[in-house]
Order: structure tokens, then sequence, then C-alpha cells
């Protein structure tokens, strides 16, 4: 039985202004402290209780910033939460970033062959699977090559390919994804839709609530870290459109909201 | 699989990190590829690099100090593998999280694989410069002996832990403070001539310097290697002990460092 609890938990992390602090901040603030910048305190997350059974499918919304992705991550286990606890029973392959993390100078069969082993393959797997996630790419000869020729296109048909060659335990997933041209596009949306059917457990953050309500029963919509509501997808999707909704007429936007409207 | 769960116990870790294993060859194996990719000789030039230094270095020692070749060649050649080996820990060692930022970002694997990558890359390196060494000491100095030889299985040990320490305190200090990266390659030119790598160690002897010899941590490393081909003798003891020391102590500072420092590591990258 999969399932997914965290109870309570939180996550703070600190950030510099420019990320790094030196060592000669180190030692100078050691000496005269006030001298060099303070580290910022960020708040991802607060006090999230969550508990997600297997057949459930969970989406996660809310504005730009509001702590989605950062859930996921925590959820996938890369960020340890600073506080509660997360308890996973089931085997997670997460699919973010997927575009990240290739080795420029290998080429395309070797990029196959590590990230398969990144997910947990043995090499009977990989081999299995090899072909497969190969002619679902459609990238042919190009496999040949080293991936720092690639397009950025190929990468992602790439990436996705071999990030969905895999039968998902808890499937956690970050926006839909738009891979490659519009022919890919759709055989990528069929690929999703069978993985996340196959899946135990599926959780994914989205920002088209039309899509998080035709694939998601439960919604969880978060606000500046916390859970503002959580219950049956229809009913949370209705409401946060009402607070979108009036949000926008008093004026109101969220930092990332603003940027979203200006690129639209 | 769930890597790094809360709470891991150390034999939890190091199966995790055992489990990761095909994750991580494949990652060593590609390095080494791609070192050469492109180069005609390919990896023919981690054997004929050591070739060159020693050649070099034998043809300035013998016709400027009269050094004899049967023992000055293998002494130069166990000094630049073990040198070349620690040093590159240390220095491709600091920016082994950085190199692996996208994914360290994708997947919670165990961090200790990182330095890992580094070190079985060097270690690579390592074993075909030794190769090379043993060869150049059969012609030098003759038939070290069953026993010698055999001495070196549990060094190339020592070598490992020590070096995968190495990358580890390096690479987490990197992540930090990143001028350590820096001032680490600077640093390894200072400790170089502090080391007796390519200049016979009686020349520090001779001057009073023989201390510098016996404070470095490096020192028993080299004469791991040395004893066994040169002098055909176990390493002694002391050697032996004060490397094992200076390996436990720094794999006890990386371990407890990687422990403290690993659930919030991604934050700085």
């Amino acid at each position: 039985m999969a399932s997914v609890e965290l109870n309570n938990l939180g996550l703070t992390f600190t950030v510099r202004h420019d990320k790094h602090i030196t060592l000669k901040d180190f030692l100078v603030g050691r000496i005269f402290r006030g001298f060099t910048q303070k580290p910022m305190q960020v708040r991802a997350l607060s006090g999230i209780d969550l508990r997600v059974n297997e057949g459930e499918r969970l989406g996660i919304i809310g504005h730009n910033g509001a702590g989605k992705s950062t859930l996921l991550k925590v959820l996938a286990g890369i960020y340890q939460p600073s506080e509660g606890s997360r308890r996973v029973q089931g085997r997670i392959s997460s699919l973010f970033d997927i575009a990240l993390g290739f080795e420029q100078e290998a080429n395309g069969w070797e990029n196959i062959r590590f990230r398969c082993y990144l997910q947990g393959e043995t090499p009977a797997g990989v081999k299995a699977k090899l072909q497969e996630i190969a002619e679902f790419s459609e990238l042919g000869d190009f496999l040949n090559m080293p991936v720092r020729y690639y397009s950025a296109g190929m990468r992602v048909r790439l990436a996705f390919s071999i990030a969905t060659a895999i039968d998902p335990e808890i499937l956690l997933v970050d926006e839909v994804l738009s891979a490659g041209d519009l022919a890919f596009q759709g055989k990528a949306h069929r690929r999703m839709r069978e993985m996340m059917a196959k899946a135990q457990i599926m959780i994914m953050v989205s920002h088209d609530l039309e899509a998080a309500r035709g694939v998601c029963n439960q919604v969880l919509w978060l606000e500046h870290g916390t859970v503002r509501m959580l219950g049956p997808a229809s009913q949370v999707i209705e409401a946060y459109q009402q607070w979108a909704g009036t949000a926008q007429q008093r004026g109101e936007s969220n930092p990332g909201g603003q940027v979203v409207q200006a690129a639209a | 699989m769930i890597f790094g769960s809360e709470n891991s116990t150390l034999a939890q870790y190091l199966r995790e990190v055992w489990q990761g294993r095909y994750f991580w060859m494949s990652l060593v194996r590609m390095d080494l590829r791609s070192r050469y990719r492109g180069s005609a000789l390919g990896m023919g030039w981690s054997l004929l690099n050591p070739i060159f230094m020693t050649a070099i270095l034998c043809t300035v020692f013998s016709t400027l100090f009269g050094q004899d070749l049967h023992t000055f060649a293998p002494y130069v050649m166990t000094g630049l593998a073990v040198w070349s080996y620690l040093s590159q820990s240390m220095t491709l060692g600091c920016l082994c999280f950085h190199q692996s930022e996208a994914y360290i970002m994708q997947h919670p694997s165990p961090m200790a694989i990182y330095p890992l990558r580094v070190v079985l890359g060097n270690c690579f390196h390592f074993g075909i410069s030794l190769c090379l060494a043993i060869l150049l000491a059969l012609w030098g100095t003759g038939w070290p002996g069953v026993l010698p030889l055999l001495s070196l299985v549990p060094s190339i040990g020592l070598f490992l832990l020590f070096g995968w320490s190495l990358a580890c305190i390096f690479g987490l200090m990197t992540v930090h403070f990143r001028d350590v990266k820096h001032l680490t390659e600077v640093g390894m030119q200072v400790l170089m001539y502090l080391t007796p790598v390519w200049y016979p160690a009686k020349l520090l002897q001779e001057r009073g310097l023989g201390w510098l010899v016996q404070v470095n941590p490096l020192a028993p490393f080299l004469e791991l290697v040395r004893a066994p081909l040169l002098d055909h003798t176990v390493p002694p003891p002391l050697v032996f002990g004060s490397a094992l020391v200076v390996a436990l102590a720094s794999f006890a500072i990386a371990s407890w460092s990687l422990r403290v420092r690993e659930p919030k590591l991604i934050f700085y990258l």
C-alpha cells in the first residue's frame, strides 16, 4: 500500500543576496558583527498536514511563490524538512527539471543509460528499455551525437522519453510538461495520462486549473506556504477561482501573478 | 528506492550508496570517456603523461645533480603517482557537489556518491601510474619480493579512504566558501614543494628540514608506495600506522561534516 504522510511539516531556509558567502565575509563578519549583510530567512512551508492514500490523485494549486514546487521537492525527499515529519511508503518517481542534468560531452545513448540508473534501474532493466526510449524520442541517429549539440527541443524530447519510461508507484509531476513540437506534444500528453493512470499515487503541481480538474480527485490550495484549503477537486478549484477573481477586482496581485500577466 | 530518508543510520546510508552503484559507476565511466574525447591517443594520455613528466624530471636531475637513474626514475614516478592522486582528490574534489547540482536537484541520492565519483576517476589514473612505477622499479631496482608487493593492497585501500575524505571535505568547504577552490590551487603549489615528491628527501634532511617530512600528513602515503618498490620492504609499522591515523581522522571529519551538512547542502548550491 503506497501512502504519503506529512505531519506539521515546515521548511525554512537561509539565502543571502549574492547566494554565496565569501571567506572574507565569514572572517570579517566574525570580527566586526553587523558589517556584512544579514542572511535572509525564507519561510517556505509551515504547518503542512497531508495524507495521500493509494488511488488518490492530488493536485497542488496556488499563486506563484506559494510553495508548490517546494512542497513537491519535500515530498520527493530532495529538501529535508526543518520541522515536522515526512513518511513515505512506496517508490517515488519524480518528473521535474527533467531538461537539466545531461552530461554534455556524452552521447544520447550514454545519457539514457545513466539517467535510467539515476531513476533506480539495473543494467538488465536498462537494456530492456533502451530501444523503447530511443524509439519514443524519435531522435534516431542523433543519439550517437554528444548531447551538447542537441537543440532545446531535442533535449526535452530525450529527457521526457527517459523520465517517463518507468512504472511509478508514487508519481510526482511539476507542471504539465510541454515537450517538443506539436506532434510530439500529443504523444507526450497521451503518455503522461497513461503514467498517471498507472501510478498508485499521483501528486501534481499545476497552473492549468482545467487540467487539474480533469485529472485530480483531491486538490490542495497553498498560500504563502500554508494550506489554505484541501478537499475534493471541484470544490477547491471553485473557491480558488472565486478568490482569484475578487483579488483581481480589488486590484491586488501577487508577485508572480504580475509577471504572468505581463507575459500573456 | 527511498533515498535520503530522515534519521538514517550509517548502515542504511551505505546501503543506499550501494543501491545507487550503477548510477555513480556510469558517471565515473563517462568522466573518463569525456576527458579524452576527441583526442587521438585517448586513454593513452593517462599512460604518457606520467612517463613524460618522469622523463623530464629525470633528465634535469641526472644532468644537474648526477642522480643515478636506476633509483631516481622509480622514485620520481612513485612520487608523481601519489602526488597527482592526492592533489587531484583535493582540487577536483572542490567542485564535486557543484558539478552534480542537476542530479542533486532531481533525485535524493546520498551525497557521498559525488566525492566518490571524483575519487574513483582519480583512482583509475593512479592505478595506471602505479603499474608504470612498478615496471620502472623492476627495471631500476629489481624484483621487490611478494610480501612487499602484497603490502600495496591494503595501502590502496587507505588511499581510497583518504582520497574520498579529502574530496568530501574540500567539496563541502567549497559549497560554503567559493574561495576555497582558488586557495586550494595555490595551496597545492606550496604543498608540492613541502613534500618530497620529486626531489630526494635527503635534500631536506641535510638542511635540517627533515621535520617538514615528519609533520607532512601526505608523507606516509608516499612512503607506503616507496618502501615496497624502492627499498623492497613492507612499510614499517610507523609509516603504516601514521597513514592509517591520517586516513581515519580525515574520514571521521569528512563523514561527520557530511552528516551535519547534507540536509542543508542543497540550499547552498
